[in-house]
């Protein structure tokens, strides 16, 4: 059972890691942010609680955001390998679709936390500064935020027989996850309605963490943040197993 | 023993749609088992049935004794399954592609180098491991799918249209290597096909249409079952010949180029018969035993690759398809 889970594990780690250009593009995202945005508005924005250095502040919320990008667009996978009928092959396979699941998973998460740190390690250069034993102990956070992120993609992409329509439904996700989420502007003194929303959003909990530990401030105590992070990730797992188990083909 | 596939009642809708309408067979253990018929006849829907990746409407089916709805991991455990279209990882290797089949199927680790080795040599890509699966031909990747099938010696290895869209060569290719599967491990095979000639490399045959079961015998029964040989002789006095085949034995023929033809039982016998009595000059004469398609045809009243028929299954697969 681990092993299948490894072997399928490694299957999705070999072909990111000969995919170069996706790794490479990946980053460009965040680094766009931090350039366009944090330079942009730095000399004229002054946020409570986020200091004088508004690129610093924003790195937190971008590495969160490479993981939410680079997770749910992962689960793209299961939508190519319907398409090119490997799904099949999986599914008629003596494997408990809870262990196919855990590999997508894991193997999500992985690829998205490894985008995250390159991202984090390559932040410094646009000169942004933080705790580097911080953004350490920042990144298994990250990837469990990126589990329960590839599991709602994977619940998403199961739906879904073609590419557009993938893209389109999670497009339609992804944007109000990142921007009501705090990775932009911190919490505090955000008109009632708006923090009433990002409150139930589970990337304010994992911004609010990895921002606490790379450069300080944070809104909510850092194990309320990553016992929402799990639970998000247990929710969104089970919810994402339930729809493999029901899968035809 | 249990016989390695039992079917009874089978049958699937899709919404209004009855894509199996109630079907009942069963196959033996080391057969080479057929399904026959057009495109949208029922065939991948019972192969996905059989194989668990989808539900009956209602029914039974059992293989090797076991349910397809109550226990699909024992039964995907003993199976093997070779899909209409390609379901390899194409960004994979070759060999790639056979370990993860090898782990998931739980094949001894001591054991995988071996067997991968050995079912690459058997499919005739052992100088191809360790390329990509996506610079592949057709037959290539279809030829790997059998080696995958190998890898874990199923049971019953279930091949849906196992040589559409080769080119007869590779067909030829393919077929040698099935039948070796069959001798060497003993393997049930049950495949379906549109092709006829395909079908005589069965031990038995069911021809379905429209969701049904309208025959089920060995190939050599069916065609008996039209019963009779196509004669077609050549004679300078056509009419006289007529005359004689229509007043001596009640045979209707019809006038060809140089000659007629006409359907008898036995044709040979009769040629004989023919031949000793007294008769018009003949400037040749020839038998042809009914093929597969005579067998449909007089089965069904239509071609199995009539296009009437694709216009009237176009719905239905392409609800087939929307469902996966």
């Amino acid at each position: 059972m681990i092993e299948v889970v490894y072997a399928l594990w490694r299957r999705d780690m070999v072909k990111f890691l000969r995919d170069r250009r996706s790794l490479i593009t990946s980053l460009v995202r965040p680094f766009l942010w931090l350039v366009a945005f944090g330079f942009g508005l730095r000399a004229s924005v002054k946020l409570p609680g986020a200091g004088d250095d508004f690129v610093s502040f924003l790195v937190p919320g971008m590495a969160a955001m490479t993981v939410l990008f680079s997770s749910m667009f992962a689960a793209i996978s299961i939508v190519w390998e319907r398409e090119f009928g490997f799904l099949k092959e999986l599914l008629v396979a003596p494997i408990p679709r809870g262990a196919i699941v855990a590999a997508k998973l894991a193997a999500g998460s992985a690829t998205a936390t490894v985008e995250a740190g390159l991202m984090l390690a390559l932040a410094p250069l646009v000169g942004a500064r933080f705790s580097v034993v911080g953004a350490l102990v920042s990144l298994p956070l990250l990837a469990i935020f990126g589990m329960s992120v590839n599991a709602l993609g994977i619940v998403v992409a199961a739906r879904m027989k073609s590419f557009e329509g993938f893209g389109s439904v999670v497009n339609f996700i992804i944007q109000p996850i990142f921007f009501l989420s705090g990775a932009l502007y911190p919490i505090d003194g955000l008109p009632r309605a708006l923090r009433a929303v990002v409150l139930m959003n589970p990337m304010s909990y994992v911004v609010d963490a990895v921002r606490g530990l790379c450069i300080g401030p944070h809104h909510f105590p850092i194990a309320l943040d990553v016992a929402v992070a799990l639970a998000a990730a247990l929710a969104f797992g089970a919810l994402a197993r339930r729809t493999f188990n029901k899968m035809e083909v | 023993m249990n016989p390695a596939i039992e079917v009874e009642d089978l049958a699937k809708k899709y919404g209004e749609v009855e894509a199996v309408r109630g079907i009942a067979f069963s196959v033996g253990a080391g057969e080479i088992f057929g399904f026959l018929g057009p495109n949208g006849a029922g065939k991948t829907t019972t192969i996905k049935i059989l194989c668990t990746l989808l539900q009956p409407t209602s029914g039974r089916a059992r293989l090797a004794g076991l349910d397809v709805v109550t226990s699909p991991g024992d039964v995907r455990r003993r199976i093997g399954v070779i899909f209409q279209d390609p379901a390899l990882d194409d960004r994979l290797t070759a060999e790639e592609n056979l370990m993860l089949h090898a782990v998931a199927y739980r094949v001894p680790r001591g054991e995988r180098a071996a067997r991968i080795a050995e079912a690459l040599r058997f499919v005739d890509l052992q100088e191809r491991g360790r390329d990509l699966t996506r610079t592949f031909s057709g037959g290539m990747k279809r030829r790997l799918e059998i080696a995958r099938g190998l890898i874990h010696r199923p049971d019953i290895l279930f091949l849906d249209e196992p040589t559409t869209g080769l080119d007869p060569q590779t067909r030829a290719r393919t077929w040698e290597v099935l039948r070796a599967l069959r001798r060497d491990f003993g393997t049930t095979l049950f495949l379906t096909t549109h092709y006829m000639d395909e079908a005589e490399n069965c031990d038995r045959i069911a021809v379905i249409d429209h969701g049904k079961i309208v025959a089920l015998d060995t190939p050599a029964a069916l065609k008996q079952r039209v019963g009779k040989d196509l004669v077609t002789a050549r004679s300078d006095d056509p009419e006289a010949l007529a005359r004689l085949l229509s007043e001596k034995y009640a045979i209707t023929s019809s006038a060809t180029d140089g000659g007629l033809s006409f359907l008898v039982e036995e044709g040979d016998a009769f040629i004989v018969k023919l031949l000793t009595a007294d008769r018009p000059k003949l400037g040749g004469i020839s038998v042809r035993r009914p093929t597969l398609d005579d067998v449909f045809l007089s089965l069904t009243g239509r071609q199995i690759r009539e296009e009437g028929a694709e216009g009237q299954f176009a719905r239905l697969r392409a609800i087939a398809r929307r469902r996966g």
